[in-house]
C-alpha cells in the first residue's frame, strides 16, 4: 500500500492534530510533495453588548446558553434590521450566524404577536435543523411562538393550523413557489402581516436556481404589496466575492452589507499537496484518488474526525469503498465510514448527520452535498480530493473543519487536472484571490417568462403594473394577451386558462422530473433507494452502468427513459463504467457580432446544445486500465442557451494543414476550459468550451463557448464583453508551461492533442490577438 | 324544468351577449331566474333539523326553515384551484311558496366577476344554511378565495353547511361504488340526464366562448348547472326522507351503510334501526352482527346474545357469533365449559380446508382462537382447585 511509505504511517499511536502536523512536517517523504503549509492563525472573538432594539425577553435565555455578549457581527445584524434596513451577512460556517435573524425576527413576534416571518433555506434538512433550533429557544423562553416547517412533508392535517397560526413559517423556495404563493388567499394572515423574509444560504442561489428564486420573490413581493405589508429581508451568504451584489439581484433592492465577523477560531493548517510526477514526459501524476486515500486513512487510523471531499459521486464510492475496508471487522467497524451524496434518501442522509454530531462516525466521504450549512457539528480535518472547482466552494468545504478553540488541518490534493495545477502551483492565487462572483439573470427570457405566467395566475397584472425591475413587462403582458393566456380587459389581465402554471416548472433545473432508482434483487421486494435529476440520468443510470450506492455496486438492468425509471441489480464486479458525452450545437440567433480587421468575427448567439450518451468504458478498480466499452441507446437531450463565438482568420488557418488545425483548436479549447472558469468567476460545469473545425454555423473554423444552463445566466455576454483576454490568458498558460509538447496543465498532454498540438495553439493564438477591432 | 330555455338565451344572446367583450363598461353580471314546480321536488318541505343532525351530525339551527337553505353550485374555469382560477357562473336555488327559484348569475367578461359575487354574497345574507355537493372542499373554498381577491368581505360564506357528496357517499358507496351526482341522479333519484355537458368541458366553453363572445357556447353549461342545482334540492329531500323513512326503503346496502353512518354519530337507537331492517338478503349476516355488537354496546346484553346464538345455530357471520358468545359466558354468565365448547366449535369452523391455509388473517384468527381455548382451559382448572 502507497501510504506505508510515509513513516507516518505505523498504524499504532493515536496522535492529535497538533501532533500529527507536526510529525508530518518533519518527514521528508511527505514534504517533498507539500508545495506550501499555510498556518491560518488563531482568530479571537469580537465582541459587542446586547443592542437596545433586543427585546429584553431573551436576555435570559440567551445567558442561560452562556451567552453574554454577542458577536460583533450578529449585534450589527439586530441594529441594522431595527432602523428597517434589508441585509445581507456573511461570515464564515460556525459563526453563530443563525443568530443574525433568529434574534431579530423572535424580537419582533414578541413586541406584536400578529408579526409573521417567512423563512427560505435550500433544502429540506436545512430547514429541519434550523426548527428544532429556533424550538429551543422559544421554549426556553415559554412563550408562545409558533414556528412550523412547511413543506411536501407537513401532513395535510397540519397545514391548516400552519397557514393560520403559524408566527414563522419555514420553507423552502419550491414549496414557496408551488404550494404557497399559488394558494395565497389561504394565507391572508401571513401576507398581511409578513414582516420579515429570511433567506440563508444565498451563494447557492446562482445560476437557473437564482434566476428562478429572484423571480418568485418577486412574485412574493407582488402579493404583500397587493396584501398591504412591507416585508424587510434578512439574507445569509457563505464567503463569495459580491455577496451585496447578489443579495440585491436576488431582491432588487439595495442591502446593508455585514460582514464584521467577530466569531473565534483555532490554529487551522492548509496543506497544499500536490502528488508525485510520475511520467514526467506525459506530464502524469500519481492519482488524487490512491492520494486521499492515503490521507483519509492516516486520519482514520489516528482517530481523527475528518471529512474528504470528492467531485463526482463516482469517486465518493470508490473512496468510500476503500476506507471501509480498512476498518472492516466483525465489529461492524466498517460504519465508521459513511459515503454521503445527492441520491441518498433523506432518512439515510439524517442518520449519517446524526451519526457524526454524535462522533459515532469517523469519517464521512461526500460530495459537496455536505457544502451546504448542514448541522454536522465541527470536525477535526478535511480532505479535499481535487480542486471543488471554485474559491467559494473550496472555502466553504475546508470550513467543515475548524473549531472554535482547538487547531484543525485541511488537505488539499490536487488532480492531474489543469485547473487543480493551476491553483497548486499558484497558492497564493488561491489565498488572497478573492471568491467568485454569484452570477444569476432573473431576467433570463425562459425564467422570467414561466415566472410572469405564475404571478399572472396568482394576481390579475394591471396597466402599468412592474414585476420586480423587469424591464418592459407591458410587452410581457401583451405577449400572454395575444397568445391567449392572458385576458386584457378594463385595464387588467386576467389568467384565462384551465392550467396551473407552477406545476410547470421546476426551480432547480430546466427538466422537473427526477429519475427514481429501483433496487429490483430481491425479486418480491423492489426497493427505491435513491434518485436522479434527468440531465445526469443518461450519464451514471444507462443500461449496463455500474451504479455505486453506498459502496455497494449495481448494475442498470433497464433504464425507463418514458417512466424516469431505472431497475437496478446488486452485483459484485471489480470494475466501474465511466460514459462518453456527444454535445452538437445549432445555431439559432445572432444577438451581436463583430468583425474584425483580418476577416474574422466574433459573435453572441443564441444555441440549441444537443447532448447524447452514445457509449461508455468499463475501467478496473486500483489500476484504473480500461477493460472495454459498451454502446448505449437512450434519446437525446436538449437546451437552448447563449454561446459566444470566435471565427478564426482563413490567412491564419491557411498556414496549417487539417489535422494539424485541429489539434491546435483542441488544445485552444483545452486552455479556455481552464481559463474562463478563472475569469468569468464561475464553476468550471457552469460554461462549456467546443471547437468545430468547420462549423455548420459560420462555415469556418470556430472556437464556441456557451453557458451551460437553458437560457443561459450571463456568462457568454460576460465572455463577449470581455474582448481578447481570454485568449491573452490562455496564451500566457501555453507559453509559461514549460512543457515542450503539451501537459494536462495546460493545452492537454501530447496523447490527446498530438505532438504539434500546442505549438500550434500558440502559433493560433497570437494569429487571433494581432488582428484588431 | 323549463323548456324554452335555449330560445331565451338566444335572444338574450343576441341583446347582451355577443358584444359583451368589445363592451368597455361593466355594471352588471347576467343573470336569470326561473321557477320550477314544486312537484318536482317531493320531500323538500319536510326537512326537520332532527333529521339534519341524523345525517351529517352539525349543529343546524333548530328552526331550521327549509326555504333559508341556499342550494348552491359553481362552474369554474379549472379544476386545479389556486388564485387563478374563477368560478364564471354561480348557479343558486331556494325553495318558495311558488316553487323552486333557480338563480343563475354569469360574469360574460372578467371585469363582471365582483358583480356577480356582490349579488352571491346579497343573497346569502338571508339564508341560514348552505347545501352543495362537494362544496366543502372546493365551491365554498373557491368563491372564499374569489371573495378575497376582490377585496370582499367572505365571512358571508361563514353558514351552516350541507355537503350532499359526504351524506351521499356514506349512504350509496357500498351499492353504488361511483358517488357522482349524475350517476346518483340515475341510480337514486331515477332521473337519468340526456344530453348533458359533461362539467369537466365547462372552462373550454368559457374560454371559447371570451375568444368568440358567443354567448350560446355557454347555453349548454348553464342547463348543466341548472339540472346541478334543482338535484340538489332533490337529493336532499329524498335523503331526509330515508332517514326518517328507513322501512320504506328497498336496498339493505343503504339501510345497512346508513346504520353505519348513524352509529359513527352516535346515534344508537338510530343505527340499530337500520341495521334491523337490513338484516336480509346478502346483507344479512353483516347486519345482524352490526347489529349484536351496537346492542352489546348500549348495554344490551340480553338481544346481543340471542342474536349471536341465532346466527351460531344458523352457522352464520363466521367465528364472530362464536367469539362473542364465548365471552359473554366467560365473563357475564360465568360458564367457562360453556364458553369452552363455543371456542372449540370456532377453532373446527377455522380448521375448514376450503379456508385459504396461508391466509395471513385465518392464521391470525387461529393463533387468537387457539390462545382463548388454551387461556380458558387454565382458568377452568384454577377454578378447580
Amino acid at each position: 500500500m502507497d501510504y506505508n511509505q510515509y513513516s507516518f504511517y505505523d498504524g499504532v499511536i493515536w496522535m492529535n492534530v497538533d501532533q500529527l502536523a507536526n510529525r508530518l512536517r518533519n518527514d521528508n517523504l511527505f514534504m517533498e510533495n507539500v508545495v506550501r503549509w499555510e498556518v491560518l492563525p488563531a482568530r479571537e472573538a469580537a465582541y459587542a453588548d446586547f443592542p437596545d432594539a433586543l427585546d429584553k425577553r431573551l436576555l435570559p435565555v440567551l445567558q442561560k446558553r452562556g451567552i453574554h455578549r454577542l458577536y460583533t457581527h450578529q449585534a450589527h445584524s439586530i441594529r441594522a434590521t431595527a432602523e428597517g434596513k434589508d441585509v445581507v451577512v456573511v461570515t464564515p460556517t460556525a459563526s453563530g450566524k443563525t443568530m443574525c435573524y433568529n434574534l431579530p425576527v423572535l424580537s419582533s413576534i414578541l413586541n406584536n404577536d400578529d408579526a409573521r416571518a417567512l423563512y427560505l433555506f435550500p433544502t429540506k434538512a436545512l430547514s429541519a435543523d434550523q426548527v428544532s433550533e429556533l424550538y429551543e429557544l422559544i421554549e426556553e423562553m415559554g412563550v408562545n411562538i409558533k414556528t412550523y416547517t412547511y413543506d411536501g412533508d407537513t401532513p395535510a392535517a397540519a397545514r391548516r393550523a400552519v397557514r393560520q397560526a403559524g408566527h414563522i413559517v419555514v420553507t423552502n423556495p419550491d414549496m414557496l413557489h408551488s404550494g404557497i404563493l399559488p394558494h395565497h388567499t389561504k394565507w391572508v394572515k401571513l401576507f398581511e402581516n409578513l414582516k420579515y423574509i429570511v433567506i440563508d444560504e444565498i451563494h447557492t442561489y446562482r445560476g437557473v436556481f437564482g434566476s428562478n428564486l429572484a423571480n418568485v420573490l418577486r412574485r412574493l413581493m407582488r402579493l404583500c404589496e397587493f396584501y398591504g405589508s412591507k416585508p424587510q429581508f434578512i439574507l445569509c451568504s457563505a464567503t463569495i466575492a459580491n455577496p451585496k451584489e447578489l443579495a440585491e439581484t436576488l431582491i432588487g433592492r439595495p442591502v446593508e452589507l455585514i460582514d464584521d465577523n467577530g466569531a473565534p477560531m483555532g490554529i487551522r493548517h492548509f496543506v497544499f499537496y500536490n502528488p508525485p510526477v510520475i511520467n514526467r514526459q506525459l506530464g502524469i501524476r500519481k492519482g488524487v484518488i490512491p492520494e486521499a486515500r492515503a490521507i483519509s486513512t492516516m486520519l482514520l487510523k489516528n482517530g481523527i474526525q475528518a471529512i474528504t471531499f470528492a467531485r463526482s459521486r463516482l469517486t465518493v464510492e470508490v473512496l468510500t469503498r476503500y476506507l471501509k475496508d480498512e476498518v472492516r471487522d466483525p465489529l461492524g467497524n466498517a460504519g465508521r465510514v459513511r459515503g454521503y451524496r445527492g441520491g441518498y434518501l433523506p432518512t439515510e442522509r439524517r442518520e449519517i448527520e446524526r451519526g457524526l454530531r454524535a462522533g459515532q462516525v469517523d469519517a464521512v466521504v461526500s460530495t459537496n452535498a455536505l457544502e451546504l450549512g448542514i448541522d454536522i457539528g465541527a470536525l477535526d480535518a478535511c480532505v479535499l480530493c481535487g480542486y471543488p472547482g471554485t474559491i467559494a466552494s473550496a472555502w466553504q468545504q475546508a470550513g467543515r473543519a475548524g473549531r472554535r478553540k482547538e487547531t484543525s488541518i485541511v488537505f488539499f490534493i490536487a488532480s492531474s487536472a489543469a485547473v487543480d495545477q493551476y491553483i497548486i502551483t499558484h497558492p497564493d492565487y488561491f489565498l488572497h484571490q478573492s471568491p467568485e462572483n454569484a452570477l444569476l439573470n432573473p431576467d433570463n427570457l425562459y425564467v422570467l417568462l414561466s415566472h410572469f405566467k405564475c404571478s399572472a395566475f396568482e394576481l390579475p397584472f394591471e396597466d402599468g403594473d412592474r414585476f420586480g425591475n423587469t424591464p418592459a413587462p407591458d410587452e410581457l403582458m401583451e405577449y400572454l394577451a395575444d397568445s391567449g393566456i392572458l385576458r386584457h380587459v378594463d385595464g387588467r389581465y386576467h389568467w384565462s386558462a384551465e392550467d396551473f402554471p407552477a406545476s410547470e416548472i421546476s426551480l432547480r433545473s430546466a427538466a422537473s422530473e427526477n429519475f427514481l432508482i429501483v433496487d429490483i434483487t430481491d425479486p418480491a421486494k423492489h426497493r427505491i433507494i435513491g434518485e436522479m435529476d434527468r440531465f445526469t440520468a443518461p450519464m451514471l443510470l444507462h443500461e449496463n452502468a455500474i451504479y455505486m450506492h453506498e459502496a455497494q455496486q449495481y448494475q442498470v438492468e433497464k433504464l425507463d427513459f418514458d417512466a424516469c425509471k431505472a431497475f437496478i441489480r446488486r452485483v459484485d464486479v471489480g470494475y466501474y463504467t465511466d460514459a462518453d458525452l456527444n454535445i452538437s450545437l445549432g445555431l439559432l440567433d445572432i444577438e451581436q457580432q463583430q468583425e474584425r480587421t483580418d476577416g474574422s468575427r466574433r459573435l453572441l448567439t443564441e444555441v440549441k446544445v444537443t447532448s447524447l450518451v452514445t457509449m461508455f468504458k468499463k475501467i478496473k478498480f486500483d489500476t484504473h486500465e480500461t477493460l472495454g466499452f459498451g454502446h448505449v441507446r437512450l434519446p437525446e437531450t436538449t437546451m437552448h442557451t447563449t454561446a459566444v463565438m470566435w471565427t478564426l482568420p482563413e490567412k491564419l488557418t491557411a498556414q496549417f494543414d487539417n489535422d494539424t488545425l485541429q489539434c491546435g483548436m483542441l488544445a485552444v479549447a483545452n486552455l479556455l476550459r481552464i481559463v474562463a472558469p478563472l475569469y468569468l468567476m464561475c464553476s468550471p460545469q457552469d460554461v462549456a468550451v467546443v471547437y468545430q473545425v468547420k462549423s455548420p454555423m459560420t462555415d469556418e473554423p470556430t472556437l464556441i463557448l456557451y453557458d451551460n444552463c437553458p437560457g443561459g445566466v450571463g456568462l457568454a455576454h460576460k465572455a463577449y464583453s470581455m474582448q481578447n483576454m481570454l485568449m491573452e490568458k490562455a496564451l500566457e498558460i501555453a507559453s509559461d508551461c514549460p512543457c515542450p509538447y503539451g501537459c494536462p496543465s495546460c493545452t492537454g498532454p501530447v496523447g490527446e492533442i498530438g505532438d504539434q498540438g500546442k505549438v500550434a495553439a500558440i502559433r493560433l493564438l497570437k494569429g487571433m490577438l494581432e488582428a484588431e477591432a | 324544468m323549463v323548456l324554452n330555455l335555449r330560445d331565451k338565451l338566444k335572444a338574450v344572446d343576441n341583446a347582451a351577449g355577443r358584444t359583451a367583450a368589445a363592451k368597455k363598461t361593466f355594471t352588471d353580471c347576467w343573470h336569470k331566474t326561473s321557477l320550477h314546480p314544486l312537484e318536482e321536488f317531493p320531500h323538500a318541505f319536510h326537512l326537520s333539523p332532527e333529521t339534519l343532525m341524523l345525517m351529517q351530525g352539525e349543529d343546524m339551527p333548530p328552526d331550521l326553515d327549509p326555504r333559508r337553505i341556499l342550494y348552491l353550485d359553481t362552474e369554474t374555469t379549472g379544476l386545479s384551484g389556486g388564485a387563478g382560477t374563477v368560478a364564471f357562473e354561480i348557479g343558486l336555488g331556494y325553495l318558495t311558496d311558488e316553487g323552486f327559484v333557480i338563480q343563475q348569475l354569469v360574469m360574460r367578461d372578467y371585469p363582471e366577476e365582483r358583480y356577480m359575487l356582490s349579488r352571491t354574497a346579497a343573497l346569502l345574507e338571508d339564508f341560514d344554511v348552505i347545501c352543495t355537493f362537494n362544496g366543502k372542499s372546493f365551491d365554498i373554498p373557491l368563491l372564499r378565495d374569489r371573495l378575497i381577491m376582490n377585496r370582499m368581505d367572505a365571512t358571508v360564506l361563514d353558514l351552516p353547511h350541507i355537503d350532499l357528496l359526504h351524506i351521499a357517499r356514506r349512504v350509496f358507496k357500498l351499492r353504488l361504488k361511483r358517488c357522482n351526482l349524475a350517476h346518483l341522479e340515475e341510480a337514486v333519484l331515477g332521473m337519468p340526464r340526456t344530453d348533458d355537458l359533461p362539467g369537466s368541458e365547462a372552462p373550454q366553453r368559457f374560454f371559447s366562448y371570451l375568444k368568440t363572445g358567443a354567448f350560446d357556447l355557454l347555453i349548454p353549461v348553464l342547463e348543466h348547472n341548472e339540472q346541478d342545482v334543482a338535484s340538489l334540492c332533490v337529493l336532499l329531500g329524498h335523503m331526509a326522507h330515508m332517514y326518517e323513512a328507513p322501512e320504506e326503503q328497498k336496498h339493505e346496502e343503504d339501510l345497512f351503510s346508513m346504520g353505519v353512518a348513524l352509529e359513527k354519530l352516535h346515534h344508537h337507537e338510530e343505527a340499530q334501526r337500520c341495521y334491523r331492517l337490513s338484516s336480509f338478503g346478502k346483507m344479512r349476516s353483516q347486519g345482524q352482527l352490526h347489529l349484536a355488537a351496537a346492542c352489546r354496546r348500549c348495554g344490551n346484553k340480553r338481544e346481543a346474545v340471542s342474536l349471536w346464538e341465532d346466527m351460531a345455530r344458523r352457522k352464520e357471520g363466521g367465528i364472530v357469533p362464536l367469539i362473542e358468545l364465548a365471552k359473554y359466558y366467560e365473563h357475564t354468565a360465568r360458564d367457562i365449559p360453556k364458553a369452552m365448547t363455543l371456542t372449540r366449535q370456532a377453532m373446527m369452523m377455522l380448521a375448514e380446508p376450503k379456508l385459504a391455509m396461508d391466509d395471513k388473517t385465518v392464521q391470525e384468527q387461529r393463533n387468537a382462537v387457539q390462545y382463548r381455548y388454551k387461556r380458558l382451559k387454565e382458568k377452568l382448572s384454577k377454578l378447580k382447585e
